[in-house]
């Protein structure tokens, strides 16, 4: 019972990492349709900088801080090439950062090597119900619920946020309205690399990231994001929590190496079934 | 357009051919020249894949981050059954393709009723399951590979050194064309292309749209399967990490470059890609440079291609430079013969 609930509460730690990354993934796809392909690399890059700025160079808080900032600058960056171009359609845009994470990743390469960084975290560890996990775990998954309900928050009641999910909902009548929705577009991928950089910034202490990590963090990430219809947050946060939480069960009854596997069957499995009513509106 | 391009095609079919025929002849005499056929056998192998994606791509209008899945099936179908279970190495050769596309069909027919994005990771999805089962189940290489594959032998003869496997690859090459070629012109052909423009409108024409999908996707799982049998036969090797996602990436970026949907596509994106990366890590095989620029200048390499001809040319350089040709001929020929022209660039960017 002991073994159920520690693997049960860091399932619970990792879904915080899925929904942090999937958080970025939903925010430009709902705004866009594009999926961001490059979103795993956007937390390399927050792991990255945040680990060289905390070399020495600044203290805890700003570090974190301004390697968000440097990666909402990133998706920017992406986002300009995605759906600069007017009339990209959204499986070129795909496609457009996939190229863009793989220049990112040479940049990676060139800048920081090809060897894992764990930057210091929040040190120690806590005792829940008798089951002990490092406290930086915790603060993931308590980042990822601040920042979820932020994001609902934003949505919902900003100006800009409204904006969003006008462009989102209805370009062309967003636009009619006097909303900019490419610029509404290039505001989502600016959110979606902070929240990138986020997810790299809070998962890289527990978890060591490296260049390779990018792969693994977009997976997991979109697997989460499809159980909300790449669309809904809160959906996202769900279909995080439980494949972190089978994900441990998983590696803890069966065997760890069926772990990413058992994932993505979980993600093929809901794809699949949902298809009729996720391609409806995509029908041309 | 379907009138015109059988009114048109007897005048280009004899042309047509003899351009064929005269870069295969060219294609045949260059092993000869070469002192390592690595490089050219793997450039002719990822055509023979990329023909097939270029097919999938353009007719079934979706994209498969996936296909070293395919081509993982056909190695797997050599490696596994010649070294674990003594199998003929010829049956093995026939039998990849077709399990290939058994696989691609099997696996298919659930995942192509996803559209897009969903189909995109789908694929990846399916390929990552394939190296991990590759990295656990024993009788498939269980993480360490599949040492030892015996050389191809037909009766008496046996395939040794690499000039053999160039001409079986430029075979391949040929025979996967011939197929493509004459799938496209055929009613099935003009039943997928009608899916390419909208799914919706060619199901209500009586278009079986998830059948049509699954048979291309089976071809050109067919076709991947045959160039992993081939390519296991060459390495003599075959382990999960001989099929990284980073090569599937590699495939889709050939069929866009190329150009997609068109005969040419997979040969000219494949030489095209596989030359860059060829001078990319030649570059980094220079004195002086530290050695993670290998690795940078490759995916530099990938990203920087990808990327460019997107923005710049997306619809690849076999469309575009027949375009470009007809245009010329258009203009130097008296006006009359404007209309028939301008139909003939649409049959040609087929």
């Amino acid at each position: 019972m002991q073994d159920l609930l520690t693997y049960i509460l860091s399932g619970l730690a990792l879904a915080g990492s899925f929904a942090l990354v999937g958080s970025g993934i939903v925010v430009v796809y709902r705004v866009t349709h594009v999926l961001n392909f490059a979103q795993g690399m956007l937390a390399v890059f927050g792991a990255m900088i945040s680990s060289t700025l905390l070399g020495g160079m600044l203290p805890h808080g700003v570090a974190e801080l301004v390697a968000v900032l440097c990666c909402a600058v990133i998706g920017v960056i992406i986002g300009v090439a995605a759906i600069g171009k007017p009339g990209t359609p959204p499986m070129i845009s795909l496609l457009i950062t996939l190229g863009l994470g793989m220049i990112a990743t040479a940049v990676v390469i060139g800048v920081w090597g090809q060897t894992p960084v764990s930057p210091p975290g929040v040190g120690g560890s806590v005792d829940i119900l008798g089951v002990s996990l490092e406290t930086q775990r915790i603060v993931v998954f308590l980042a990822a619920l601040v920042t979820f309900a932020l994001l609902s928050v934003f949505f919902a009641r900003t100006d800009i946020g409204k904006a969003l999910t006008a462009a989102a909902s209805n370009a062309r009548a967003a636009r009619l309205v006097g909303i900019n929705t490419r610029a509404m577009g290039l505001v989502a991928f600016a959110i979606s690399g902070a929240l990138g950089g986020l997810a790299g910034v809070l998962i890289a202490p527990t978890t060591a990231v490296s260049v390779a990590s990018d792969l693994p963090l977009v997976l997991s990430g979109f697997a989460a994001a499809i159980f909300g219809g790449l669309r809904s947050p809160w959906m996202t946060f769900l279909g995080a929590v439980i494949l972190g939480v089978v994900g441990q069960l998983v590696a803890a009854y069966g065997n760890g190496s069926y772990q990413t596997p058992v994932a993505l069957l979980m993600m093929l499995v809901i794809m699949i079934v949902r298809a009729r009513s996720m391609t409806t509106e995509e029908a041309k | 357009m379907s009138t015109s391009a059988i009114r048109v095609r007897p005048v280009l079919r004899p042309i047509r051919w003899v351009a064929a025929i005269v870069v295969f002849a060219i294609l045949c005499v260059v092993p000869l020249l070469l002192s390592d056929l690595t490089f050219f056998v793997q450039t002719v192998l990822a055509a023979v894949v990329v023909t097939g994606l270029s097919l999938f791509m353009g007719y079934a209008g979706q994209v498969s981050l996936g296909q070293g899945a395919f081509v993982a099936v056909g190695g797997l179908a050599v490696a596994a059954l010649t070294v674990n279970l003594g199998a003929p190495p010829l049956v093995t050769l026939v039998l990849a393709p077709v399990l290939g596309a058994a696989i691609a069909a099997l696996i298919g027919w659930p995942l192509l009723r996803l559209h897009g994005h969903y189909l995109a990771f789908g694929t990846l999805a399916v390929l990552l399951i394939i190296q991990t089962v590759m990295a656990t189940v024993p009788f498939l290489g269980g993480g360490v590979g599949i040492f030892g594959i015996p050389a191809l032998s037909v009766g008496p003869v046996v395939f040794s050194g690499q000039l053999p496997y160039a001409y079986l690859a430029l075979a391949a090459l040929a025979g996967a064309m011939v197929v493509a070629h004459n799938l496209v012109n055929s009613r099935f052909g003009r039943g997928i292309r009608a899916i390419a423009g909208s799914e919706s409108a060619a199901a209500s024409s009586g278009v079986p749209v998830l059948r049509s999908k699954i048979v291309v996707f089976a071809v050109a799982g067919a076709f991947a399967g045959l160039a992993g049998g081939i390519g296991a036969f060459f390495t003599p090797f075959v382990s999960q990490d001989t099929y990284p996602p980073l090569a599937s990436f590699g495939y889709v970026i050939m069929a866009m470059i190329g150009g997609l949907g068109t005969l040419w596509g997979g040969v000219v994106g494949a030489v095209v890609l596989s030359l860059w990366l060829q001078l990319l890590s030649s570059l980094a095989a220079l004195p002086g440079l530290p050695p993670t620029a290998g690795p940078i200048l490759q995916y530099a390499g990938y990203g920087i291609v990808l990327v460019v001809f997107l923005l710049l040319l997306p619809r690849g350089i076999v469309p575009s430079v027949t375009d470009a040709v007809s245009r010329w001929r258009t203009r130097r020929r008296p006006p009359a013969s404007r209309v028939a022209d301008a139909e003939e660039a649409v049959v040609d960017a087929r």
